[in-house]
């Protein structure tokens, strides 16, 4: 592959940079990332991937951009709503760089399509608001090997982790399974500030391109907890947990699992 | 228990060494040290990158592949605490912990030292482990016991840090016996055990190697003393390190210093080295003997042997082997492609501790071996290898070794590995008559012979096929390949076949019920013909897509600066089809015939060279816009190219139904695409003048300076078109940048130095200004 003239002015900011060049550039356009969750974070990382010339951006979400979205949700239009949010989002991709190929996938990530779409990409990113589909999401990552960058938000915080499946704390390492039902709302009933979702999805993209490029040290067996409201970042250190069901020692998890889905529960009692 | 009295000591100067990693490592890791620099220091220490980004292998020598339980048990909990859990035998006899963070590496390593193991010379351009016999010291074949040698040799090679700085790296093997099963003959120095009455001798050989130009080793002197063999080796090492070719690391090993001097050159001047050594008074140090006691397990007495469990007497018809010493038995605990878990190799060294020698080999099959085990224990040692989670008991065909393979190698054509697995998996569900012995299957994923295919009963080797636009991964067949004192061949080529018809052919060729070594060529060759077609891909899509793959197979990812054989390959399949083609278009009957075929010629002759380019088109219209902007705008092809492949678009697309007047020009556009293919430098460059010297941006005229012409690029942009051109020279060449005065020249001079690159002047010509910068570190 070589570079375009107007590949070389486009990024041209990027490869002037010592870690990147023009190696580096080919690198990220022969790179694959999938995004679950065309939502808060999905869209930042997916605008910000999209720019980086990252060459496949995966897209996959079942839903459809609803008004309430669009306080956070910064891919999406006023136009937009009630289109498929990865129709949606796979138009802002192309308008701002012809050179990515989207590949859309509007379904919902499950047991039985997990393994099969994530063994396509190099790194996946947890854009989703519920605690099945993070695990989901972990579970078949650990089984293809692929790395992604898990991350959550809530009211004034977020948190994340980037984990290298069977090398770095993985997230049931972390959390064995997802809280009771009940405990902890999901962010769609507890509210969020919108630019919370900006900060942690322009996080997520910054790990996706420093893998992509073999640069810099990955948020790796460390947990990052950003506080909003006094704004500090906080890094609890984690390790490797021997126990874990899927990439401990003795492994009980085998096979993809349906986690039971908590936020479903809490509607359901309410 | 078992005891054994001898073992490889680490000299001194290794624990001083890597005592002082740690520091090292702490340095790069604040930011002090280049990562340039930091990488010449970690490789030679056997600290691989891997290819996701921030792990790391460590690759520990294991000389004459003898290990300890104690040093087993020790690396079985490195790989769980700081890597993935598995350990991984190479084709050399180390052992490789994976998957582990740099920053754990120098308490890896100074764990080791505590049990005497080093990775010191794991990798880089240095003395790599010495190997010897699997079966050193128990073989009823061998004229005597090669291990003392291998480890007091490897004792002295790496005291001496002269051993680590070589042209290119510098393997050694001894063999017991001329049948070769440390792979003496294809090695770079090679050493076999002969007795003369009671005097222990070697012959030896040099500039053998496989990998890439793989060739057999000459044999250099008939006899030497056995005591001899540091003097040889340092005498060796001596004409490589003075001759080896330090410029270009593709043309380095011993092989090619044979192959540029001649035998007898090469020979004279070992001669020379050796008279010099004999004056010097070579410290060697002792070789001590190797003597272990087996014993009897006082837990296999309370197992009695009434009642033998399923398999056992299969496992011991398929992996026991007598030794030379009667009541004495080897164990064979077969490896898939030389994976075991840390735990279960835990469990192997306890039973280790308990049965035969006290110690366990590790072989060049990627195997491990429990050597002297008394045959009362035999029941009990299979009893407890029922017990482990890997299965190092059965055998469903023969032993299979597979290189690394296109899912990690860059180089790769074919996913070797993968095939390896699908053979397992076909050999699994057949049902083989047959017994099968030592003969092994040897795999590489493209020309290059890291898979060791030339030396194999069958040898498979991948290769890409072009069917219309597309490519097909294919495997050909090679066979009667052997490693062996004097009789050493190379495997040769029997058929071609795609990929995914390999397990089936390998599944019948074992279905003659003849063992593979003996299974003749042609019988070989006649069962391959039969897998040899290749459907359409309407017909069989899954023939157009490698083992593992969901992709159609491509060479896409491999490109400039990616020297590979296999590319390679696939330009002289494009060459040989344009050839094939104009040779009929000479025989053409008339000029409707004649164009059709000079037609294809232009286009593969056209698209040849385009791979070199990293660019892959799969239209014509595309292959020759390709071609007319990547070779003759910058000059390597005549510009007149340009108009007879407009008059060939004018022919495909039926506005001239005539072009056989062009025979002449094709051939002369074929005769030049052919000079520059074999012009081709390791990093796909052409080493021959363009045809003009045009200076374009793009592409600069190919003399010892790299040139740019950016005057008129504004800034930032010219430092980013002066830097993509760096990119791709070689380090320590030099580029010539020229510049306006002002912002430009200033700029792009500072921003050069500040990314570590050295700018070795700065000169004035009128308007404007010429920079030279020297390539200083990779970007």
């Amino acid at each position: 592959m070589s570079l375009t003239d107007q590949q070389i002015e486009r990024y041209s900011r990027q490869i002037i940079l010592e870690q990147v060049g023009g190696a580096g550039q080919e690198k990220l356009l022969s790179s694959k990332v999938l995004i679950v969750g065309a939502g808060g974070l999905g869209s930042p990382a997916a605008l910000y991937l999209a720019a980086a010339g990252v060459g496949t951006i995966g897209l996959i979400d079942a839903d459809k951009v609803d008004l309430s979205n669009l306080q956070r949700q910064i891919i999406h239009r006023s136009k937009d709503v009630d289109k498929t949010k990865v129709a949606s989002a796979s138009e802002k991709i192309e308008a701002i760089n012809s050179d990515v190929a989207v590949e859309v996938y509007s379904e919902r990530l499950t047991t039985a399509n997990a393994r099969q779409i994530i063994q396509h990409y190099d790194f996946v990113i947890d854009g989703t608001d519920n605690f099945p589909t993070k695990f989901l999401i972990n579970d078949a990552c650990y089984f293809e090997t692929v790395p992604f960058s898990h991350a959550g938000i809530l009211r004034f915080d977020g948190q994340m982790i980037t984990v290298l499946p069977g090398r770095t704390a993985c997230y049931r390492c972390l959390f064995n399974k997802p809280p009771p039902a009940g405990l902890v709302p999901s962010c769609s009933q507890a509210g969020v500030l919108g630019p919370l979702a900006g900060v942690i999805g322009c996080l997520q993209a910054t790990e996706v391109l420093k893998y992509l490029l073999g640069v810099g040290e990955l948020l790796t067996d460390r947990l990052l907890i950003f506080d909003g409201l006094g704004l500090q970042f906080r890094e609890v250190t984690v390790n490797r947990n021997p126990d874990c069901r899927i990439c401990g020692r003795e492994p009980s998890i085998t096979e993809l699992i349906d986690e039971e889905q908590a936020v479903c529960d809490l509607r359901a009692s309410k | 228990m078992a005891q054994i009295n001898t073992a490889f000591q680490l000299p001194q100067s290794i624990t001083e060494d890597t005592l002082a990693y740690g520091q090292k490592v702490r340095e790069f890791l604040d930011g002090q040290t280049r990562p340039a620099v930091f990488k010449a220091y970690r490789i030679p220490r056997g600290i691989y990158e891997q290819r996701q980004a921030g792990a790391f292998m460590v690759r520990v020598r294991v000389p004459a592949g003898m290990i300890l339980p104690e040093q087993i048990q020790r690396l079985a909990e490195l790989s769980r605490t700081y890597g993935n859990g598995v350990l991984h035998i190479t084709t050399r006899q180390d052992v490789q912990i994976h998957q582990v963070k740099l920053k754990n590496t120098p308490i890896i390593l100074e764990s080791l030292l505590e049990v005497g193991l080093s990775s010191r010379g794991g990798g880089g351009n240095t003395v790599r482990n010495i190997t010897a016999c699997p079966r050193a010291g128990v073989c009823p074949n061998e004229a005597f016991d090669v291990r003392p040698y291998a480890i007091a040799l490897s004792e002295y090679l790496l005291d001496s840090e002269s051993s680590f700085n070589l042209p290119r790296k510098f393997k050694v093997a001894f063999s017991g016996c001329s049948q070769d099963c440390a792979l003496a003959s294809v090695t770079d120095l090679g050493f076999f055990a002969h007795l003369k009455d009671t005097t222990k001798r070697f012959s030896v050989y040099a500039g053998g190697g496989m990998g890439s130009n793989s060739r057999i080793a000459a044999k250099i002197k008939d006899f030497i003393l056995a005591k001899e063999v540091f003097s040889v080796a340092e005498a060796m090492k001596r004409l490589f390190d003075q001759h080896g070719d330090r410029t270009n690391k593709h043309r380095a090993r011993l092989r090619y210093v044979l192959e540029r001097l001649g035998r007898d050159e090469f020979i004279r001047l070992y001669q020379q080295q050796r008279e010099k050594l004999q004056q010097e008074h070579l410290q060697a140090p002792a070789i001590r003997s190797i003597i272990s006691t087996s014993k009897a397990s006082a837990l296999s007495s309370s197992a009695t042997t009434d009642k033998l469990p399923d398999g056992y007497k299969n496992w011991r018809k398929i992996n026991v082997l007598a030794e030379k010493k009667p009541g004495e038995f080897t164990i064979r605990l077969r490896l898939a492609l030389g994976d075991i878990s840390a735990d279960d190799f835990e469990k192997i060294a306890s039973l280790a501790d308990m049965v035969g020698e006290g110690v366990i080999r590790t072989t060049q099959l990627q195997d491990l071996l429990l050597c002297q085990v008394r045959e009362d224990d035999l029941p009990f040692v299979f009893a407890q290898l029922s017990g482990l989670k890997t299965d190092v008991l059965t055998a469903h065909g023969p032993k299979l070794i597979a290189c690394a393979g296109a899912s990690t190698c860059r180089q790769g054509l074919c996913r070797s590995r993968g095939l390896a697995t699908a053979i397992a998996d076909k050999l699994r569900q057949t049902d083989l008559s047959i017994e099968f012995g030592d003969e092994v299957i040897r795999i590489s994923g493209c020309p290059n012979s890291c898979g060791h295919h030339l030396v194999g009963a069958i040898g498979l080797q991948g290769r890409a096929k072009r069917v219309g636009d597309r490519l097909v991964p294919c495997y050909a067949i090679l066979v009667g390949g052997k490693a062996a004192e004097a009789e050493a061949r190379l495997a040769e080529q029997v058929e071609l076949i795609p990929a995914k018809n390999v397990p089936a052919l390998v599944s019948d060729v074992l279905g003659v019920g003849q063992p593979l070594g003996q299974a003749g060529k042609e019988q070989i060759a006649k069962i391959a013909a039969k897998y040899s077609h290749i459907p359409t891909i309407e017909e069989q899509p899954d023939v157009y897509r490698d083992f593992g793959d969901t992709e159609d197979f491509s060479l896409a990812g491999r490109g400039p600066g990616e020297c590979g054989a296999g590319v390679m390959d696939v330009i002289q399949l494009d060459i040989d089809q344009a050839k094939q083609s104009l040779d009929r278009a000479k025989d053409a009957a008339d000029g409707k015939a004649k164009s059709e075929v000079l037609y294809k010629a232009i286009v593969a002759a056209a698209r040849s060279l385009l791979i070199t380019r990293g660019l892959e088109p799969k239209k014509d219209r595309e292959i020759f816009t390709s071609f007319s902007e990547h070779l003759i705008e910058p000059g390597w092809i005549a510009q007149e190219t340009k108009e007879f492949l407009d008059q060939a678009l004018d022919y495909r697309l039926g506005d001239t139904d005539d072009i056989s007047h062009l025979e002449k020009s094709v051939e002369g556009m074929l005769g030049r695409v052919e000079e520059l293919f074999r012009s081709l430098d390791a990093n796909l460059n052409f080493r021959v003048e363009p045809i003009s010297k045009k200076l374009s941006d793009k592409e600069s005229s190919k003399g010892n300076k790299q040139a740019i012409d950016l005057r008129g690029v504004e800034c930032p942009l010219n430092f980013v078109k002066a830097k993509l051109a760096l990119e791709k020279i070689d380090l320590g060449q030099v580029l010539e940048v020229v510049l306006d005065a002002g912002e430009p020249v200033a700029n792009v001079s500072a921003s050069f130095a500040e990314q570590g690159q050295e700018v070795l002047n700065v000169g004035k010509d009128g308007e404007h200004f010429h920079v030279t910068i020297r390539k200083k570190k990779q970007i």
